[in-house]
């Protein structure tokens, strides 16, 4: 148990990922020592860092907020956004919101931008993120039917999301993967009862025909093509949201590179210029969703791994 | 046991990490379900994880179930012991407080030991009882009922009943179960189990002052009282929620534990 804990944390480290600490009497010295080499090489060389922090993954952790029933916290380097999501589950809804499916939860999502109020492409935004949450939410579960799952899920950081054109919504589809990952892993936090996990991926067509994966919302603007896709655990293509001019033949190639992103599988492989680190399962989003996960549970549960 | 297992949702159960005691069937715990699959020889069944968290199984009462999140706010459930306190009384009930922000829990008039309509506990607003939830009704808006008697037996077992004394301190939902469950099983070893060596060391170091009492709620509610300890009473009862809750919000290891109790104690001049 030790070990593969510690081969976690230090390949943690070297991604750049938050290291949790532990007590100090904890720490070995071979953990420290092996740590070094790599800090001291990054200083040195700035392009080689520059290199890695490009490639660099997501953060994200789970449980942070004390009072809400489960929530997770998403930072996307690649297109800078940092989205910090509360899930409160099952709660007494008032009124009448549950007549529409009295047998079901009923699932509410809020979207807060950081610095104004919520406008029409927020709503926009809810609604595609209730209809992906709400198939994955077991509604039936004990306890569930009639009480809400209420999703809110605040823009911490990031470039401000343009608003008045039509502008808007393409800016929803550059953020929309974060706010997916942050609303299922809050999801999680609240031990919702779940039918899948997911993983989502943003992908741009350029002028030239390249296919690229989370663009930043400036290079968003001059794509061709952007596409939202959503992945399930079991392979389930979740959600497609596609915008700009392209044909069926592009459609499908983003597809395949979307299903190699969030899947990790070396499908792509036959192209020849797979970006590094796609190829193995780690390196996936669906991957990188399982690892956030374990980590929180191996941290929670540590006492009773211990003594294992 | 095996390695330890973390499932996501939609995970399946492996075969070779179920209990193999086939005398009693299968229970799942709280967190899976079966589902069938058709296959071309009839269909075949898989458990599948709902939540996210730690499996374990216990081999001797051949069950299976998933540990989520520890921290959670608090879902009564059918006999859970809880620390509730009176917000109002009517003609049969006491309106009690189970958590913040939900509706009150019904606790009967009489549901004391002893108690009939002439000798019954006169609770007033504030006042706080150790109770056990007797049902939570179905489906939503049903309301949450306790007791503090044993409707079998007529009598007040594990110290149900008013709390006089005392004060209560907050800690987490995932640290009451915990405490629950070092202290059910009295064998000595299983503190370490859960990783909890702060109480008996706490039992350890306060003897001489007469030592202390408390009560956990598992809607993560501490009751601390120290009576026999005359003018330190008051000290000894802080330190002892302070060290549960510091313990609770650093998650700290036992050894740890330990150094905190030391610390706390000679912060407050209780031991030199």
């Amino acid at each position: 148990m030790r070990d593969r804990l510690q081969t976690r944390y230090q390949v943690q480290a070297q991604l750049r990922r938050p290291i949790k600490e532990r007590p100090a009497h904890e720490k070995s010295q071979r953990e420290t020592t092996l740590l070094l080499p790599t800090l001291r090489t990054l200083k040195k060389l700035p392009n080689f860092y520059l290199s890695i922090v490009n490639m660099v993954g997501p953060i994200a952790s789970l449980s942070q907020l004390n009072r809400a029933d489960g929530s997770a916290s998403y930072k996307c380097p690649a297109t800078g956004y940092s989205i910090l999501g509360a899930v409160n589950a099952p709660i007494e809804l008032p009124a009448r919101r549950d007549a529409l499916k009295p047998e079901e939860a009923t699932v509410e999502v809020f979207v807060k931008p950081g610095t104004t109020t919520a406008g029409v492409g927020e709503r926009h935004v809810e609604g595609i993120l209730r209809s992906v949450l709400g198939k994955i939410v077991l509604g039936r579960e004990k306890g569930f039917p009639r009480r809400g799952v209420v999703l809110t899920l605040a823009i911490v950081g990031g470039e401000n999301v343009e608003r008045g054109d039509s502008a808007n919504l393409s800016q929803y589809l550059t953020i929309l993967p974060a706010l997916l990952h942050a609303g299922l892993l809050a999801m999680v936090s609240a031990s919702v009862p779940l039918s899948m996990t997911f993983s989502a991926t943003l992908l741009g067509v350029t002028k030239s025909g390249d296919i690229v994966r989370d663009l930043s919302p400036t290079a968003a603007k001059a794509a061709v093509s952007l596409h939202v896709f959503a992945v399930s655990s079991k392979n389930h293509l979740l959600l497609n949201e596609s915008e700009g001019r392209f044909d069926f033949d592009t459609w499908e190639l983003v597809r395949e590179r979307a299903l190699s992103v969030c899947q990790g599988e070396t499908a792509a492989s036959a192209d020849g210029d797979v970006t590094m680190g796609e190829g193995t399962a780690s390196a996936s989003l669906n991957g990188f969703i399982r690892e956030t996960v374990e980590d929180q549970v191996y941290s929670d549960y540590a006492f009773k791994l211990d003594s294992i | 046991m095996s390695a330890p297992l973390v499932l996501l949702p939609s995970d399946e159960v492996p075969q070779d990490h179920l209990p193999t005691n086939n005398s009693n069937p299968l229970r799942l715990g709280p967190g899976l379900r079966i589902l069938s699959q058709p296959s071309s020889k009839g269909s075949s069944h898989v458990l599948t994880a709902t939540q996210a968290g730690l499996l374990t199984t216990d081999a001797k009462r051949n069950t299976v179930s998933l540990l989520s999140f520890p921290n959670r706010r608090y879902i009564p459930t059918v006999n859970d012991f809880v620390i509730a306190q009176i917000h109002h009384s009517s003609v049969d009930f006491f309106h009690c407080m189970v958590t913040p922000h939900t509706a009150h829990a019904l606790l009967g008039q009489l549901s004391f030991e002893g108690a009939s309509k002439k000798t019954r506990p006169m609770l007033k607003q504030g006042e706080l009882v150790y109770a056990r939830v007797q049902s939570v009704g179905v489906g939503a808006g049903a309301e949450v009922e306790l007791t503090c008697v044993n409707p079998a037996t007529g009598k007040a077992d594990g110290g149900l009943g008013p709390l006089t004394g005392g004060m209560v301190f907050d800690v987490s939902t995932g640290m009451a179960a915990r405490l629950i469950r070092a202290s059910s099983s009295s064998a000595e070893h299983t503190d370490a189990i859960e990783g909890l060596v702060v109480l008996s060391e706490l039992g350890k170091k306060l003897e001489s002052l007469g030592g202390f009492e408390i009560a956990v709620g598992r809607n993560g509610k501490v009751w601390v009282d120290c009576s026999n300890a005359a003018e330190s009473a008051v000290k000894v009862t802080v330190a002892v929620g302070r060290c549960l809750q510091e313990t609770d919000q650093q998650n700290l290891h036992p050894h740890d534990q330990k150094k905190l109790v030391t610390k706390i104690l000679r912060d407050m001049k209780l031991v030199s």
